[in-house]
Parts: structure tokens; sequence; C-alpha cells
């Protein structure tokens, strides 16, 4: 069998190029049809935002770039635009790269984790239409399996690599679970209520809504199922809140170290996290320093984020090990599986001569007397094992003589002396 | 001291013990536990407490403060009459989490002054000694875990302060996983370390008369008592936490092996 894996992503073609070669949700089970039809034995197409690949297997006998091409034309009407952007890859660098989009090393955010589910999405269509049952059956079997084993051995998924979630991989940090945490957005920037958005999504139940234009506050509010608040008032109602998402248009400091003091003792010292994602600044940075306030501003945050690509990096390189490693192992069996049918028929072949010896063996047996038996058996095994060693050998000795003295001989002759392990 | 005065006062400390459970349910589940009953048994208590004071007063022609133990019932019968007094006026219930165990255990050695006779039954000796070392060395269990949950709530803390968000940071548990684990290690620990201290008095008691009282290393108990309830005090009453909570369960833990090295000596005493 034959593997080809033939696309393009999001860091070898500009998004044109990507969407011109996508191929719609809805024609997916046409065109794995229509590959088969053309001559592929299996195919996968994955098809996002950021990749369109397309997975074919072919006989030993076909070649299935001809395949891919011959389907783009009829599907895109020309390979020519995707020249220089489109990549082939076979056999063991085909699977190494599918090992590698599974467990999100291909991605644009590395370690995100929407390409497994679509991959495993393309997998089921393909399932689905029949177009997946041996090779690429356990390639791709074998790359969700690389995916969770990488998700399971590194931490490339584990931390926040955009603001917003940063804010809640914070949030975590300080009060463990979200679940009945008080969230009060001050303001309506965009920014704010994303993170409020993920907050309410994590666990946090309870979202208070602050505008000083009242109509704009309850209509965010409304969002989360949540309540506005005066923006007269919201200080008075600080102390029952456990995070701040401040985001509001205010020139000037909203909560200084003052107002935090005493919110903090109120609520007896219980940490409070305050997120200031408005420029310029909504809180005094000094609180900060007050124990049990938790502060971090719109740099903070991208710090955060910063640190946590690096991070992300650094468990990549794990993850690259861990892919290779499956890599060299799949490849091992896939080796093991090429040899497999001539270790079938060598096992049935010299069980055919042992049973064929044993039986005429048997039948020489039959019109004997005990007595002639007990002197007639030693003979009789020294003739079935000679039989047997003499139609083994026959092959071998046969092809000997054959390329004795024939310019490519030896190589057979030296095969012979290593499958026997004739050393002199 | 006379049979009467001491039967009341044991009946008060009886009363405050509920007191004493209230406490305990406060610190594990972080809010009021029985405190309308504790408060109306604190009353009750307070009551006979009184009585016996004014028996004994009686009994003596003075006042019934000649020695430790009265010293200390008399003592306990003025912090209850003020608690009870501020709770009117203030409703300061937080502050019960430190009054009314304190109390109890005062009232409890104000009521251990009349020797009685010695162990009737060695298992009894034996049984009581085991359970009091047992739910001791639970309570200094307890205090380890606080303790440690209290530095790394520190160190966790000094990390998301300096927005430090890699590393080391990655592996130490949530600041509210911490502090819960604070909370209920010390709570637990409380339980235990005060039922070890007050078998482990009414045994030293028992078996010792009225001498146990002036033992060094029984006042080294007495103090590691003390620290374990003030640590329980600001951490529910003024919500402690971070470096405060570190470094006074650390004294904790430190009056504990002290407690502990003591006990051994007395042990060695007593085996002699």
């Amino acid at each position: 069998m034959k593997l080809l894996l033939t696309g393009l992503s999001h860091k070898t073609a500009p998004v044109h190029l990507r969407e011109k070669l996508a191929i719609a949700e809805g024609t997916l089970p046409q065109a794995l049809q229509d590959l088969q039809r053309m001559g592929a034995a299996e195919a996968v197409v994955l098809s996002t935002c950021n990749r369109v690949e397309f997975l074919l297997s072919s006989p030993d006998h076909m070649e299935p770039g001809p395949i891919i091409d011959s389907f783009l034309d009829q599907w895109k009407g020309s390979v020519a635009p995707f020249d220089g952007h489109i990549y082939r890859l076979e056999a063991r660098e085909a699977i190494q790269h599918m090992f590698r989009v599974a467990a999100s090393l291909d991605s644009m955010v590395v370690g995100e984790p929407q390409i497994l589910g679509q991959l495993k999405a393309a997998y089921a269509v393909a399932k689905a239409e029949g177009t997946v049952g041996g090779l690429l059956e356990t390639v791709l079997t074998k790359a969700f399996n690389v995916a969770k084993r990488v998700r399971s051995e590194t931490g490339i998924g584990q931390m926040a690599v955009s603001v917003s979630y940063a804010a809640v991989e914070l949030a975590r940090r300080i009060f463990g679970s979200l679940k009945g945490q008080t969230v009060l957005i001050v303001g309506s920037g965009k920014m704010g209520e994303l993170a409020a958005k993920h907050l309410h999504r994590s666990g946090a139940s309870k979202i208070l809504v602050t505008n000083r234009t009242h109509a704009r506050a309850e209509e965010m509010a409304k969002l989360f199922n949540g309540k506005a608040i005066e923006y007269t008032r919201f200080a008075q109602i600080l102390h029952e809140v456990d995070i701040v998402i401040a985001s509001s248009g205010a020139p000037h400091y909203i909560l200084t170290r003052e107002d935090m003091q005493r919110v903090i003792a109120q609520r007896k010292n219980r940490p409070m996290f305050l997120i200031d994602i408005a420029v310029p600044r909504n809180i005094d940075p000094g609180v900060n320093e007050i124990d049990g306030v938790f502060l971090y501003d719109v740099d903070d945050l991208e710090g955060v984020v910063n640190a946590n690509i690096k991070e992300r990096t650094k468990q990549a390189e794990q993850a690259e090990a861990i892919v290779v490693h499956e890599v060299d192992a799949m490849m091992q069996r896939l080796k093991l599986e090429q040899v497999t049918p001539t270790i079938i028929s060598l096992q049935e072949q010299l069980e055919d001569i042992r049973a064929a010896e044993v039986t005429r063996t048997l039948r020489r047996l039959q019109g004997m007397t005990a007595e002639q038996q007990q002197r007639q058996i030693e003979a009789m095994m020294e003739t079935m094992t000679k039989s047997i060693i003499n139609k083994i050998a026959h092959g071998p000795i046969s092809e000997l003589r054959r390329n004795a003295g024939q310019p490519e001989g030896n190589q057979a002759i030296e095969l012979i002396r290593k499958v026997f392990h004739l050393h002199s | 001291m006379g049979e009467s005065s001491v039967l009341w006062l044991r009946v008060a400390a009886g009363l405050y013990s509920v007191g004493l459970i209230d406490a305990i349910i406060t610190v594990v589940r972080r809010r009021e536990g029985l405190f309308r009953i504790a408060l109306a048994a604190f009353g009750m208590g307070a009551l006979f407490q009184l009585v016996s004071i004014v028996e004994q007063g009686l009994a003596q022609q003075q006042l019934p403060v000649n020695d430790i133990f009265q010293t200390m019932s008399f003592c306990a019968w003025i912090i209850t009459v003020t608690f009870l007094g501020i709770y009117y006026r203030y409703k300061a219930a937080s502050l019960s989490v430190f009054i009314f165990p304190l109390v109890f255990v005062m009232t409890l050695v104000g009521a251990l002054r009349n020797p009685v006779s010695p162990w009737s039954n060695p298992v009894m000796r034996s049984t009581l000694l085991a359970v009091h070392v047992v739910a001791t060395l639970l309570g200094y269990a307890a205090l380890l875990f606080t303790a440690a949950a209290a530095v790394v709530y520190l160190f966790q803390e000094r990390q998301l302060k300096r927005k430090q968000t890699s590393g080391f940071y990655r592996v130490l548990p949530p600041l509210g996983t911490l502090d819960d684990l604070i909370s209920k290690s010390l709570g637990v620990g409380f339980g235990f370390i005060t039922i070890g201290f007050v078998l482990g008095s009414i045994w030293a008691f028992v078996d010792m008369g009225t001498r146990w009282i002036g033992d060094s290393s029984i006042a080294i108990g007495f103090l590691t008592w003390g620290v374990y309830l003030s640590l329980v005090f600001f951490r529910v009453s003024a919500g402690w936490r971070g470096r405060k909570t570190a470094i006074l369960s650390i004294v904790a833990l430190a009056c504990c092996v002290a407690t502990w090295l003591a006990h051994a000596q007395l042990q060695k005493r007593l085996l002699q």
C-alpha cells in the first residue's frame, strides 16, 4: 500500500488559497467517493480554516499522486494556483505529519484542542462513506492515541494563550473552583465582556454589571443572566464581589488603594481578583500591595500569555519527541505487516510438506504387523525426515545452482547463506 | 472547696462544652454552628458557676481566689459575664470562637481542685492515657498540615502577586484549595488537641492530685493549646491568611514540638 498526504496549511498558504482549496462540509462525502472512484483505496479529507489536507492510500501498483491531481483538476479546475504552496508527503513523512497535526503541533496556536475534534470529524465522515478501513484506519487511530498521549504527558494544552483565558486561568489559581464566585464588570469594553463570558462558562454563577449608562449595563447583564447595578452604588457592594473586571473609559482611577483596603477588611481578607483591562487604567496599581488583593492589568495578562506561549514551546519539544517515537513504532509495525503474508505462506508451505510426509509414512505403516513396525520404524523415520529436508532445500539449492556464475548471483547466494546461517 | 460547689462548677463546665463544640463546627464548616444553643448553655453555665463561687465565698468567708484553681474559675466567670455583656451590646458573635473554648478549659481546670480517689481500674487509667496521646498526636498531625498548607499558600500568593506564573507556580495548588485545607485541618486539629488536652488534664488530676497544675510540661501544654486557640480565633474572626497564618501556625507547631519533648521527660519521670 502507498500512502500520500497532500494539501496546504496556514504555514504554506495565505487564507485566499486555503479557502479556494477548501472542501465544504456538505460536499465532503461526494469528494471522498470521487477520490475512491479515481483509484484511491482509501481517502480522508481534513478541511478547516487553517488547513486543507487529503490523505490517500493506493494499491502498490498505483501512484496516489496522479489520483489527487485529477481530483483537483475536476474539483478545483487546476492545481496550478496552488503550486509552491501545496505539500506532498509520502509514507513516513505523511504519518509523522498526521501525528503532528492530531497532537496540535502544527496548529497556528500550538496545543489548541479543536484540531483533534476536526480530525475525528473528518475520520467519521470517511468511515461513514466507507473510504477508510485499512492503512488509513491504522494511521488515524494511532494519530488519535498519539494526541491523547501528548496531552496527558506534556502540559501543551494546559496554559492559556489568550488574554481572556489567562484571566480565567488566574482566577482558578486564586479561587480553585469558580463555582459560586461573583463577578462584577465595570464598563462595557469588548475585552471585559469576553473575559466575563469565559468566567461565566467556567462556573462563575453570579455576574453583576455596572456602567455609567445604566441601559448599557442592563443590556450586558442580560447576556449572562446577570444583574445591572447603578454605577453610583457599585463601590458599596464590592465586598460581595470576588472578581472585578474593569474596562470603563474613565480617565482616572475608579478604585483606589483606600477603597480596596476598606473592601478587603469587610471581606475578612478573603482574596479578590481585579482585572484591569482599561486604558487608561481604572484601578490604582498600589492596590496590588494589599494582602489578599491580586491586580492584573493588560500588560500583566499579556505577560502571562507570553510566559504560557514560551512554556508551550518547551512542552512542544517533548511532544515532538513523543511523535518521533510513535512514528518509529508505527513504521516498524507497518513493515511487519508488509512481510506478514510471506511469513504465512512460508509457514503454510512447510506445513504442507510435513503433513504430506507424515501421511505417506503412516500409510506405509498401516499394512505392517506390530513387530514389523518395530523393526522398520527407525528406517522409516530416516526416510521421512530426509524427504522433508530435501523438499525444503529444493528451492534454495535450485536458486543457488541457477545463480552460480551469474553477474548478480552473489547477492542471492549471500542471502541464502544468511537465511540458513551458513558461516563457513 | 465544698462538694456541692464542685458539682455546680462541673455542671457549668459541661454546659460550656457546648460552646466548645460550636467553636469547632464554626471553624471546620466556616459557618455558624450551634451558636444559639451554645449561647443559652453559656448563660446557664455562668449561672451555675456563680452559685459555685458564692458557695465557696460563703464557706471561706472571703473572695474565693486562694489558689490557681479558684482563680481560674473566677477569671473564667468574669470572662463569661463580660462576653455576654459585649454580645448583648455589640452582637459580636465571632468572639465566641475564642471565648467559648477558653472559658470551658479554665472552668474545667477550676473544677479539678479537689483530689479524688486514685484509679480503681488500671485499664481505665491506661485507656484514658492512650486516648489522650492519640487525640493529641492527631491534633499535631493536623497542625502540621495546616502549617505546610499555610507556607505553600504564602509562596503561591507571592508568585501571584509578583505575576510570576511559570515554573514552580503551576504545580502548587490554587489558593482557594489551600485555604480550605487550612480551615479544615485547623478545625479538626483544634478539636483533637482540645480533646487530648481535656483528657490529659483529667488523667493528671486523678493520677497526681492537685500537683499536676504546677508541672512545667503541663504548663507548656496549656501554652500550646492557647496558641492554637489564638490561631483559630484570628483565622475565623479576623480572616487571617497568608503570612500571618503561616507564622502563627509555625509558632503553634513549635509549641507542639516543645510540649512533646516536655512530655517525653514527664513520661520518664512517671516511669521512674
